[in-house]
């Protein structure tokens, strides 16, 4: 059984003219690594907040079809249960974080469920340790940069010890420097076996560590497979997605007739094909 | 507004930050019960003098002299007017004894939001059987208030850059600027509301009806010492002032 | 023509967030500043307009210290476009959001109409003049707090980070349109960190650090340089990536490239023929 399973789930929001979900069909196993993209609007939003049951529990609105998340129904599990399952990390840092220092701040999800004193203290220790937030330790948020913040928000999230992290433009309001630092910590999280769903458009910085790139427009899945494939595929352009660079000149060079083995994602695969080529 | 600093938290490690702030308030309260019970110049000069060593224990003499200092200007206000314009035989000395009350009645209460931590104060309430969404929004208002302080100032930016001339023109065009600002600084705060509250709830808010606490508030001895010594206090003070009457010296008054 | 001379600034004249800046706007110019957040980005074009004014040095706007200038005067040659467009729309209708700017400048009646017509259709929001702002998703929304500065055309346009929150069809349309406006004589200044967005669109970029200027010059030398990336926390464009990486194989690809159209002509010289 697959660990997220969106079967022909449509969802419109009360007062909204148009579908923001039609017809999703998705499938996500565990331990992968999928990158959702697409124009403003497309509903990438929408489709992660239908996966910890934000959508249709605390967004109202018209279903239909339905997403089952390790076995639970999300139209009939609350918030709360689906979130020790799949935890949701937001584009605002701020918004993210509700008290004034960080060891309660990753307490507060397992306070909130009742989880031991001992337990909430041994998870937050943990995390304070795998993040590495030794030195924010009782800093209050504003003293916290964007990205420390979000660092903080993370840890929050993995409190509850969901087994998706579910991540919404995590990066767009950071400095590309703390961009990367977080977008590295993601991928050597999907590196110890925690699946991740990760809402991005700005591909040339996780393509090489997705296992899978989604593509949405107008609220439906128009392409989904191997990054390379999905990358490579004329449909990027026709929606106005941007893909990295290296992948644009592969495109270009095979135009030209010039076909490299590989599709290179970064520019050191770039280089390293284009010098295998070379070498025959 | 630098007065104010003198009930925002700050983050120290001392005798009095470390206590219960469940006993913290029993002590406050005390304090300013019996600031209230005195309107006579020695007595509230007693009172005072047991206050100082207190802040000092909480090792924030310096930010309580700067409070007070932003105060000055509007304790001689008061001292000058109530002086002018009191009925009572001896207005000088009246009007000092009332201005004396009010710092002494400030530094009472000061002890206390000068050492809990917004954090711990919403969770002493809980443990006091408040209702726990209300005690988290009183914490959750202190934690935004100054986001949106700085979101109100943005505002102001953003308008002024478009010709807004908020300090200009007569009473009604002053009001009418106001509306430029008011009505971004709403519908931003409505917007980070939902998204506050979007991510509270994907962290289990409010699930369970047993919420624990990783450092759950304990009332040590020395707590209840505090608890003790404050009611005993309180005592002693209420009787002196029913029963006793105080002696002439306590109420003495300055020559004019 | 804006010349900043050794402007220092500090909030509440505590938190030190310019140190020292020199700087010279020619008319007519694109110009970006890069930085880490709190190098001082927003502070600088703040100073543009009047919104903050130096404690130590001068802001001169054509030979003319800026001191003497209101707000609202300096507005009307310079437009800033703030980061959160949420920050500025209050209105009911977008075409009374454009209206309300050029009202506060004294523009006629008339005048303040055709102005407002001429920005919506350049901006391809004529469609949307009737609607309420607050019903606009975000790109929309970003687009009519643009609208509202530009209607006034004032002669600078300085954005603050434009780019956030804009897919890359959204962002190619914003640089169509500030290069457009470019064409026309007016300076374009943005805040951002969006380095590919500077590189294709900006031949000068300011890079900030601390306070002070670190870099002021053509882009490619810039943001070539590995130190300033260092500095502005900054990271390296995949295409200068790319190029860096094939010139430490191959010794006749340039080390430095900043434009697809090279990148492909040096990596077809290398294949050569194949």
């Amino acid at each position: 059984m697959s660990l997220i399973e969106f079967a022909d789930f449509s969802f419109k929001y009360l007062g909204a003219d148009s579908l923001a979900l039609r017809k999703v069909d998705l499938k996500i196993e565990e331990g992968e690594y999928v990158v959702i993209t697409g124009p403003s609007g497309c509903g990438k939003t929408t489709l992660c907040r239908a996966i910890n049951g934000l959508v249709p529990q605390f967004h109202r609105g018209y279903i239909a079809g339905n997403v089952i998340v390790d076995g639970k129904n999300t139209r009939e599990s609350s918030v709360a249960e689906l979130a020790q399952i799949a935890g949701l990390v937001f584009q605002q840092p701020e918004n993210q974080l509700v008290t004034l220092n960080v060891e309660r701040e990753i307490a507060f999800g397992p306070e909130n469920l009742g989880v031991a004193p001992e337990e909430v203290r041994r998870r937050v220790e943990e995390l304070i340790d795998m993040l590495d937030l030794d030195h924010l330790r009782d800093k209050h948020p504003h003293e916290m940069s964007g990205g420390e913040q979000q660092r903080v928000a993370m840890a929050a999230t993995l409190a509850l010890k969901p087994k998706v992290l579910v991540a919404d433009e995590p990066t767009s309001n950071l400095d590309p420097k703390s961009a990367e630092a977080i977008l590295n910590l993601i991928a050597e999280l999907n590196k110890r076996d925690m699946t991740v769903v990760l809402v991005e458009h700005r591909l040339d910085l996780v393509s090489k560590d997705a296992s899978r790139v989604v593509l949405m427009d107008k609220g439906r899945l128009i392409a989904d497979g191997a990054p390379r494939d999905v990358l490579t595929s004329d449909l990027c352009q026709e929606i106005g997605v941007g893909i990295p660079k290296a992948t644009q000149l592969y495109k270009r060079l095979k135009k030209r007739g010039i076909t490299l083995d590989t599709v290179p994602l970064t520019g050191a695969e770039l280089a390293a094909i284009v010098q295998e080529v070379k070498r025959r | 507004m630098s007065f104010l600093e003198v009930f925002q938290y700050t983050r120290q490690d001392s005798v009095i930050h470390r206590l219960d702030p469940r006993a913290k308030l029993v002590m406050s309260i005390v304090l300013a019960i019996i600031s209230l019970s005195f309107l006579s110049i020695v007595p509230l000069l007693i009172i005072f003098c047991c206050l100082i060593p207190i802040i000092a224990a909480a090792k924030s003499l310096r930010r309580w002299g700067r409070s007070m200092k932003g105060l000055s200007v509007l304790l001689i206000f008061i001292i000058v007017f109530n002086t002018l314009l009191s009925t009572a035989t001896n207005p000088f000395s009246q009007s000092l004894a009332l201005t004396l009350r009010l710092i002494a009645l400030m530094t009472s209460f000061s002890v206390f939001f000068l050492t809990v931590h917004p954090d711990e104060l919403s969770q002493a309430l809980i443990q006091m059987r408040v209702k726990f969404e209300f005690a988290f929004a009183m914490s959750m208002a202190m934690r935004y208030v100054p986001t949106l302080g700085r979101e109100a100032y943005a505002i102001m930016d953003a308008q002024k850059a478009r010709g807004v001339e908020l300090d200009k023109g007569n009473l009604l065009k002053r009001i009418r600027n106001i509306v430029p600002i008011i009505v971004p600084l709403i519908i931003v705060s409505i917007r980070r509301a939902l998204s506050i509250a979007e991510s509270m709830e994907s962290r289990g808010f409010g699930a369970s009806e047993h919420r624990t606490y990783m450092n759950p508030l304990k009332f040590r001895s020395r707590d209840w010492g505090v608890v003790i010594v404050s009611l005993l206090v309180l005592a002693i003070i209420m009787y002196t002032r029913l029963f006793i009457q105080l002696p002439p010296w306590a109420l003495w008054q300055l020559p004019i | 023509m804006i010349l900043l001379e050794d402007v220092h600034f500090a909030y509440d004249g505590l938190y030190t967030a310019l140190q020292g800046v020199s700087l010279q706007i020619d008319d007519g110019e694109r110009i970006a500043v890069m930085g880490s957040n709190g190098a001082g980005k927003t502070t600088l074009v703040k100073h543009l307009n009047g919104l903050l004014r130096p404690d130590r040095g001068r802001v001169i706007l054509d030979g003319v210290d800026t001191k003497h200038y209101s707000v609202a005067e300096l507005s009307r040659e310079i437009g800033l476009v703030m980061q959160n467009p949420d920050h500025q729309l209050f209105l009911e209708t977008v075409e009374r959001e454009i209206l309300f700017s050029l009202d506060n400048l004294g523009y006629s009646k008339e005048e303040s109409k055709e102005r407002c017509m001429r920005t919506l259709n350049d901006l391809g929001l004529e469609g949307l003049a009737e609607r309420s702002p607050f019903t606009l998703s975000g790109g929309e929304r970003k687009r009519v707090a643009l609208a509202s500065v530009l209607a006034t055309e004032p002669r600078v346009l300085s954005l603050d980070e434009p780019t956030i929150g804009q897919d890359a069809r959204q962002k190619d349309k914003l640089a169509s349109m500030l290069s457009e406006l470019n064409e026309k004589g007016k300076t374009v200044l943005v805040v951002t960190h969006d380095i590919e967005f500077v590189i294709e669109n900006f031949p000068r970029t300011v890079a900030m650090a601390d306070g002070r200027i670190v870099a002021d010059g053509p882009t490619n030398s810039v943001l070539s340089n590995t130190e300033v990336i260092e500095k502005c926390s900054l990271t390296r464009p995949q295409l200068t990536d790319a190029a860096m990486c094939l010139h430490a194989i191959f010794s006749d690809v340039p080390q430095r490239i900043t434009l697809l159209d090279d990148l492909e002509e040096a990596v077809v010289n290398v294949l050569g023929g194949t």
